[in-house]
């Protein structure tokens, strides 16, 4: 399902490149749940980038679904994190104006859905996520772990094959960070791919397989 | 149609529409200012205008003089006076000119309901008030071919001769008494502003038939002849033909400087006109500074707007949001800003304007009040605004949405 062949990801500034990734390769399959881990700098984010689409690889080949993504243009790409990929990232991103309800229909809203299927769907994820009695609430109004399953059932509105969760429970309390490990693998179960970023072994634990970066390689 | 895109953008827009309240008001503002700007410059200038004319427009006076110049064998220092008859010698034999009118004064005693003042009454034909703006108030009229040519007994009066005699009273169909000869009121001036004038302003005189004039001043002579060319440039061409016809009448020589003399309001207004255009341009440069120091006001807000938003926009990228859709949301948003501030401030300059028109001016005082509350809202100048300022409003609204929706969307998550 996620082929990545030889990736290598440099960022210039001014005349100094500093290479985050340095040739990766390394293949998912579909259903699997896998963990990324290494130190602060080692490249896991930027790798977790470069899989959601949201960022793009200086050199290697990314494929996806048997799509070359280097191929896609900045709209494709846009259209492949709308349907394929949801993200779940650790300071989870909500827009902040926004209450739960409309936090979560954003990405249908953004695939053209109708308002009778959004509905539809908001209130299964809600109910999912245990949070129909505060989907009128703003961000600010709600808990760290709260704010994190409304991000994860934004993650899941347009019903994506695949889940990214960049350090899902590194601003989360242990319990808020339990519940959201939970909620990833009964999604694992019921045949998501699950990539997910961590630093805390415990958490990996949950996943299949883990794979260790350093210094923007993959340890063998 | 599918309306889920515009029905979530306008949600989101009144979300945030208080961050907007501030740009809003800037275009308001400066809209209002830049409008009632405009509109008491052209006022002012209209005003200017309209007092110059209030003498009359495109009009030449003709007056006697004395010779300074020897002339076939006649000595310098010859009066040379202007009777009634030189008005139509003149009419006759130059085609340029569009109409004459003779004018003879002298001050005297009126006298009427009980009260007596001393004022310059006139005596003249029917075309004098097409030529120096001499409009009656309702329920009256300047005089006639007929009151002219039966010699009647009627009179016009200024509105402050009738203020005068007659009080708050209409004065129509009374009598006055002028040199013990009664005359009946057939009309009152309408109040008019006037910066130029020979024996005082038209509101304090009184106008008789000329025929009828004749009773109370059977001097033959008359004071001035008033011509208006058919082509105002033909003004010195006229006055070039009236010497040479008089000089050959009256026995002077037509290049004799003092002969007679002109008071040509043609060239004058020229004066004037330079004046008028010269006001327009400083306050359409003051317009122009004023629209840009807006523009750039503008511009910075719609920058700090949108970079404010860099993370939202990041947000909405990354969860498949498409280009178009962010540009499209910054670029309406901006554009009914635009609308709502600028609306507003045409609604409420439009108003002013026509608020302030409704207050009275003293016709009498030639203060600047006379000048001041008369401005003129030009829809012409609003839709320039329009087109100017929606023109850098959009491209300010433009930039830098094109500029977020081609931000990495890992760039736009990081900003803080």
């Amino acid at each position: 399902m996620i082929e990545l062949r030889e990736i290598k990801k440099i960022y210039r500034t001014g005349s100094q490149a500093l290479e985050a990734l340095r040739g990766i390769s390394l293949k998912i399959d579909k259903g699997e749940f896998i963990s990324i881990m290494g130190p602060s700098g080692s490249g896991k984010s930027t790798l977790m980038n470069i899989i959601g689409c949201l960022d793009t690889p200086t050199d290697g080949e990314y494929v996806l679904d048997s799509d070359r993504v280097a191929g896609l243009s900045f709209d494709q790409l846009a259209a492949v994190r709308n349907r394929k990929i949801g993200f779940v990232f650790q300071n989870f991103n909500l827009l902040p104006y926004a209450t739960a309800w409309e936090n979560i229909e954003l990405p249908m809203l953004f695939d053209g859905k109708s308002s009778k299927k959004r509905k539809k769907r908001v209130i299964e994820l809600l109910n999912a996520v245990g949070l129909y009695d505060w989907r009128d609430h703003r961000p600010s109004e709600l808990s760290g772990g709260q704010q994190q399953r409304v991000a994860l059932a934004r993650a899941l509105a347009n019903d994506p094959p695949i889940l990214l969760a960049d350090e899902p429970t590194g601003n989360l309390d242990s319990r808020s960070g339990e519940e959201i490990i939970a909620i990833l693998t009964e999604l694992w179960k019921a045949g998501r791919t699950i990539v997910m970023v961590t630093h805390n072994d415990h958490i990996a634990s949950y996943s299949q397989r883990v794979i260790r970066l350093f210094d923007g390689m993959v340890l063998p | 149609m599918n309306l889920t895109l515009p029905l979530f953008f306008w949600s989101e827009y009144r979300k945030r529409r208080k961050k907007a309240a501030l740009i809003t008001f800037a275009l308001f503002w400066g809209t209002l200012s830049i409008l009632l700007l405009l509109a008491f410059g052209q006022g002012m200038s209209t005003q200017f205008r309209v007092s110059f004319s209030g003498l009359g427009e495109t009009l030449i006076m003709v007056y006697g003089g004395q010779t300074s110049l020897e002339f076939q064998g006649l000595p310098k220092g010859r009066l040379i006076s202007l009777y009634p008859e030189d008005v139509s010698y003149l009419q006759a034999r130059i085609p340029e000119i569009l109409r004459t009118a003779p004018e003879s004064y002298g001050g005297y005693q009126v006298s009427a309901n009980g009260k007596e003042v001393n004022r310059t009454v006139h005596g003249t034909t029917a075309e004098f008030a097409l030529m120096r703006t001499q409009v009656a108030q309702l329920g009256g009229r300047f005089l006639n071919a007929d009151d002219v040519v039966q010699g009647r007994k009627v009179a016009f009066i200024g509105w402050s001769v009738a203020k005068d005699l007659f009080g708050s009273d209409n004065p129509v169909g009374k009598q006055i008494v002028i040199n013990r000869v009664p005359f009946t009121v057939i009309g009152v001036l309408k109040k008019k502003l006037q910066d130029s004038m020979y024996n005082g302003p038209d509101a304090d005189q009184i106008y008789l038939p000329f025929y009828a004039y004749r009773q109370i001043d059977n001097r033959r002579r008359i004071n001035q002849i008033h011509i208006q060319p058919r082509e105002a440039g033909q003004s010195k061409l006229i006055e070039a033909r009236v010497r040479t016809l008089l000089g050959r009448k009256y026995r002077f020589d037509d290049a004799d400087r003092y002969a007679l003399s002109f008071w040509n309001t043609i060239e004058d207004s020229k004066e004037g006109l330079a004046i008028f255009k010269g006001i327009e341009i400083f306050l359409g440069i003051i317009g122009a500074l004023t629209l840009l120091i807006g523009a750039v006001g503008v511009t910075n807000l719609m920058y700090a707007i949108a970079k404010e938003r860099t993370k939202e926009i990041g947000i909405k990228l990354a969860i498949g949001a498409r280009r178009r859709v962010i540009v499209q949301q910054l670029f309406l948003e901006t554009m009914f800003i635009f609308a709502k501030g600028t609306f507003w401030g045409f609604i409420v300059a439009f108003n002013l304007v026509h608020l302030i028109r409704l207050i009275p001016v003293n016709y009498e005082s030639f203060g600047i009040e006379a000048y001041l509350l008369r401005p003129v809202f030009s829809l012409r100048i609003f839709i320039a605004y329009m087109i100017i300022l929606g023109g850098l409003v959009f491209l300010s609204g433009i930039f830098p949405a094109l500029r977020a929706s081609r931000t990495n969307p890992i760039e736009s998550l990081r900003y803080e």
